[in-house]
Order: structure tokens, then sequence, then C-alpha cells
């Protein structure tokens, strides 16, 4: 018996020591956190940012890596449960020793990953979640190279609300941190515009809007302003087409990848015909050259047309990490705000840049320019701003 | 909108009242809480699509094809994974808990997270005497809800099977006296129940298409009715499920559609505080 306890504990040393060895493989690489929803009911964003991991870090490495070692990412799988979110968190700053973190998709996740990010002091790039909140707390060690709602609302919605003169919307938000504040700030805007709304707030899980679309027929609106993600918006397209509130009134969709995955078209049939939606991405309008990279570089990875835009953010916000690395020549996280800070870096979506203006939502943000694009006879037709319209709407 | 709340009430109602039968059934003869039973709903339509999207198969018979298959898969997890566990109720509630995970998990790696849709029996939308539009598909729901639960209904009451389910629902010592074989009722018990998963699956599909999690919510609704309606009970499913179907429906259209799921958890602790048995529960002692 004692034989069999000193043989399983010689075994467990020598595991001991080749686990302890690990580091030395490890250094090869620098590693860098990516938190995302891969399970649950937003996976499809986890997809789209595996898909963006893939590219980045191809793209990445093929230019030199970081501080001359391979970028090596580390995925945690937030399920869009901030408390799976936050201990995922954690989980990549102490087991995984990662640089900093990027990512997200859900905002209430985001919230509660900005804490363990300020208390852990690893800097976080906050790639797709909107509230204001994350970036209004004004954490030294939390940027956001992605959409803000007060950003989306004010640079986007609003004034396409007033440039296509509607008179009457109605706002529909999930109950969510992303749909509520979207759904506030958008009831501020519209009345600063001077048109007349009315909000209702729906579950977040729901599946049936009918008695949603009853109160919204009877309101009778031009716009349905309908901040519901997921497979949610889907129901809600179908529904209304189905109790013949649209296309009367038009819907926009304010989170846009739902109405550009591959099973919208099956799922809402006819009913998505007119739909508009918010994208920071159009098939025909790339801003800069790396978007074109990136759009070839896709087909030619997963053989098919980029949809999601979330693919694209991850790239991005990978590319400006990397970038920050470089510059800063250390993974010390200090000198990382430090090099984020003076971020001045070309990628898909223009050139990236951080405003260090403390004391609302645009400190340590960069937000990304976003078109409204309308389906018309299943062709993206970009609606806002006037500049890159491609067609005007149709009702 | 009253007209529209009770009418929509309804549909969900009859909707929930088929999700939760094949809950009750199990609990019922089994005493056997199946976790996974959303799952099974969410199988029946992935089966389905399969059928009639991808292979072109008739709707009708791809519906059939998928419920006739979530049988056999009850079947299978009755005899692999529940049978061990008799006699210790605790060990099926976890082993079925972890099956839903794992189907979860499963329906991701194969399916993928995007939601998947069979094809609608019938299109459009009917004016309801002049006051809205309803969703065809819907009212066919509906109608198809309504036959299977009758068809449940008549088998237990009319058939042999029916007839030893109900026995051994009251007595299960004494079914086995009589020379019931328990284990193969047991198997087909719970075959049925996952088919009657697999049959809500089916006809709900083309309304609200699945994907890896919209099982859960269906589930934790089958299991809200079958206590309200009392454990084990048919009737009770039936009552339970309308019951939910319009307090959620009236309250989402004259309180608030933020919390439409609350007004029904609401009702739930009200009944039970009231009989803790359910509205159709029976007492033990």
């Amino acid at each position: 018996m004692k034989r069999l306890t000193f043989g399983i504990c010689v075994l467990f040393l020598g595991l001991g020591l080749v686990v302890g060895a690990t580091p030395g493989v490890a250094a090869d690489t620098i590693k860098v956190g990516v938190v995302g929803p891969r399970t649950g009911t937003a996976a499809a964003t986890g997809k789209a940012f595996e898909e963006g991991i893939k590219l980045a870090t191809g793209y990445v490495n093929s230019k030199g890596g970081v501080l001359g070692k391979n970028l090596e990412i580390v995925f945690e799988d937030t399920a869009g449960a901030p408390d799976k979110a936050a201990s995922g968190f954690e989980r990549l700053a102490t087991r995984d020793k990662v640089a900093m973190v990027l990512g997200e998709s859900h905002s209430s996740s985001a919230l509660a990953e900005i804490e363990v990010a300020n208390r852990l002091k690893v800097p976080f790039i906050v790639a797709e979640a909107w509230a204001d909140p994350i970036t209004a707390k004004n954490y030294k060690y939390v940027f956001r190279a992605g959409p803000s709602n007060s950003g989306v609302v004010n640079h986007t919605i609003a004034k396409w609300v007033a440039h296509e003169k509607f008179k009457k919307a109605y706002i529909v938000a999930e109950n969510t941190d992303w749909g509520l504040g979207i759904g506030k700030l958008c009831e501020a805007a519209l009345a600063k515009i001077g048109v007349v709304y009315e909000t209702l707030e729906t579950e977040r899980k729901s599946q049936d809007h009918y008695t949603e679309l009853a109160k919204i027929k009877a309101f009778d609106p031009d716009v349905i302003l309908a901040f519901i993600y997921g497979t949610g918006l889907h129901y809600f397209v179908a529904q209304a087409g189905e109790m013949k509130v649209s296309p009367k009134a038009v819907i926009l969709d304010g989170a846009g990848p739902p109405s550009l995955w591959p099973d919208f078209w099956k799922n809402v049939g006819d009913y998505g015909n007119l739909e508009c939606f918010v994208s920071s991405m159009h098939e025909k309008v790339e801003l800069t050259e790396l978007a074109t990279y990136f759009r070839e570089a896709y087909v030619k990875e997963f053989g098919v047309q980029p949809t999601d835009y979330k693919s694209r953010s991850i790239f991005d916000a990978i590319l400006i990490a990397a970038d920050a690395i470089n510059r800063a020549g250390s993974t010390d996280p200090d000198k990382l705000v430090q090099a984020l800070e003076n971020t001045n870096l070309l990628v898909t979506r223009g050139t990236a840049k951080f405003d260090t203006t403390k004391g609302g939502p645009s400190y340590h943000h960069w937000m990304p320019p976003m078109l409204v694009i309308q389906w018309q006879d299943k062709k993206q037709v970009v609606l806002y701003p006037p500049e890159g319209a491609t067609g005007k709407l149709k009702r | 909108m009253f007209s529209l709340a009770l009418m929509n009430g309804i549909v969900i109602g009859v909707i929930y009242a088929l999700s939760a039968l094949g809950v009750s059934l199990v609990v019922g003869i089994m005493n056997v809480i199946n976790f996974a039973h959303g799952e099974l709903y969410i199988l029946a339509g992935y089966f389905s699509f399969i059928f009639a999207d991808a292979l072109g198969w008739n709707i009708y018979v791809s519906m059939a094809a998928a419920v006739g298959l979530v049988f056999l898969f009850g079947i299978l997890i009755e005899y692999s994974l529940i049978r061990p566990t008799y006699g210790n109720d605790m060990y099926s509630l976890i082993l079925t808990f972890i099956l839903s995970i794992v189907l979860q998990n499963a329906y991701l790696l194969i399916f993928g997270p995007y939601p998947n849709k069979p094809p609608n029996w019938i299109k459009g939308a009917t004016n309801v005497f002049g006051q809205f539009y309803y969703g065809n598909q819907r009212l066919a729901a509906l109608v198809a809800g309504v036959i299977v639960i009758a068809a449940v209904f008549l088998m237990l009451k009319k058939t042999w099977f029916g007839k030893i389910i109900r026995a051994a629902s009251q007595d299960r010592e004494m079914a086995e006296l009589n020379g019931v074989n328990t284990k193969a009722l047991n198997m087909l018990s719970f075959g049925l129940g996952c088919a009657l998963a697999g049959a809500a699956g089916v006809i709900l599909a083309p309304v609200f298409p699945v994907s890896p999690t919209s099982g859960v919510p269906i589930a934790l609704t089958a299991f809200v009715v079958v206590v309200l309606g009392g454990m084990g009970s048919m009737w009770g499913c039936v009552v339970g499920g309308l019951a939910l179907g319009l307090v959620e429906n009236f309250g989402a259209a004259f309180i608030s559609t933020g919390y439409k799921h609350i007004f029904g958890f609401i009702i739930l602790i009200l009944v039970l505080a009231i009989r803790p048995v359910g509205l159709f529960g029976r007492s033990e002692t």
C-alpha cells in the first residue's frame, strides 16, 4: 500500500514538473483572450468571432506576430450570462495569463467583465457590447472599439428617422442592458427632433410578439425601432408581417446581425422584404483596403461572403490589440493602456482612435461608422448616410 | 385587444398543454421528471426540418417520421439511462438534466447556432371578425394541437394500453400483481411522453423555428403547466395550459409586455398557496 502511495506521489510529482515546464512552451506565443457567447441564444456571435479570430491571427502572424512571437487567442464562452462572463474573464487573466482581453457581445456580460478587468488590471477592448455605462464608468483598463448605444442613436438612427421624415415611431426594447439603454436614448433623441413615439418592453427570450404587435398596430407608426437581438428578431419580423403591421410601418432592426444571418429569409419569408437594419458592413461599401482584404480572405477561407459583421469587429479588435502590444514593447498593463490611448490604426472600418475625454461614454471609445440598410427584393440597399446611399427607402 | 388576447391565449394555451402532456404522462406513470423534454421537442423540429427541407419530403410525412424517431429515441433513453435508476428518482432527474445539456451542445455542433425552420403547411394570415389578422400557420397549429390532445385522451379512455396506463398511474403495485409488465409499460410510456414532446415540436417548428437552446423555455413552461394543473393529471395539463396562455396574454395586453412570463409564475404561486397539489392533483394522504 505504501509502495502504491509512493508511486502515485512520484507520478503526480512528475506531472507537476511537466506542467511546471509548460510556460517555456507557452513563452513562444503571446496570449490574448477573447470573450463571447459560443453557446446560448446568441451563439451565432461566437461563431462570427471565431471566424474573425482565424483571419486576424493569420494576418497578424504573417506580418511578424507580436513582439517577435506568434499571437495566440484563447476563447472563453460566456453563454450570454454575466456570471459566466465574469468567471471566464477571470480565468483568462489568472489561468491563461493573457496580455489583454477582447470581445463580448452582450452588454450585461460586458458590464460584469469590466469590473474584473478593472480589479485585475487587465486591458479589455470591448468589440460589440453597446450599453453606454461600459465606457461611461471611465475605467482605466476598459476600451471600446465598436458601437455604443448613444453613438448609434445619435449618429445614425435619429438622423435617419429625421432624414426619412417619419412622424410617428414605436420603440420595442428587449429587457436587457442593451435594449433598455438604447430604447431610453431613442426616446430622448426622438423627442428632440419632434417625432411622436411610444415604447414597450419585450422579454429577451420571447417567441410570441402578437400582443405587442396589436399595441403597435393601434398606434399606427411610420417606423418601428426594434431592439431585439437574436432569433427573437426573426419571430418579430415574421409576426409583424402576419399581422399586417409591416410593411406599412417600416421595421428597423436596431442590432443588425440577425437580419444578416443565413437563415433570415427562411424564417421570415417574404415578410423580410423592406426590413431595414443597422450595420457596419455592406456588400458593396468598403471603407478601407483592409476591408477588401478581409472580404477576400473570408471568401477564400470559408467559401462564402461574410454576413455577420461581428466577424469583422473582432478582426479589428485583434489588430488594434496586436498593434498596441507591439508599440508598448511589453505586455505590462499600464504600458498597454498608454499604447491603446495613442492608437491611430487603419482597420477595416476606418481609422481606430480612442477618445480620452473623461466624464461620459466617449472615454476610451472609438465609434466606427454605421449604415442603415434596407432589404429590397433580397438585395441590400444603403439608405443612410446620404453620402454612402445606394438607393432610396421603399415602403 | 381583448379579442386578440383571448384568441392568442387559447392558441398558446393549447400549445402549452400539448407540450406538458408528455411530461405529465411520464410523471404520472413512472414518477420520473424528464429534464430533457425541451430538447426532445427540438429534436423533432430538427428531424422535420431535415426531412422536409433538406430531403424534400412531404411535410406531413416528415412530421410523422420525426415523431416516430423521437418515440424510438425515447425508448432508447429509457432503456439505457432511466431504467438503471429506478428506485432513486433523483438520479433520473440528474441524468435527464445532463442529457439536456449534452443534446443542446450536440445540436450546436451539428446544426450550428442559427435557428432552423421547416416549411409552413399553410401560408398567409386570416382576418378574424374584422378585428385583427392572425397567422394561418398558428391556426393550423391550434387545430393540430387539439387533434393530438383529443387523440391522447381517446387513447387513454378507450384503448387497452390506455387502461393499463391509468391503472398503473393509480396503483402501480396492484397493476403489477395483475400481470402488467411494468418494465415494458415504462418503456412505452416514456417513448410516448417523448413522442408528445416531438408532436409539439413538429407542430410548432414552422411557427417558432428551433435552435439549440429554444427547448429550454418550452420545457420550463411545460413544468409550470404540470405543477399548475396537478402532477400527473392529464386534464390538469389542458386546464393549466389554457390558464397559463390566457393569463400571459391578458397580462401582456393590459399590464406589461416586458414581464409576460412573470404572470404565469404569479398564478402558479397563488394556486400552490391555496391548493398545494395543483388544480387537479391528488393528495397523497
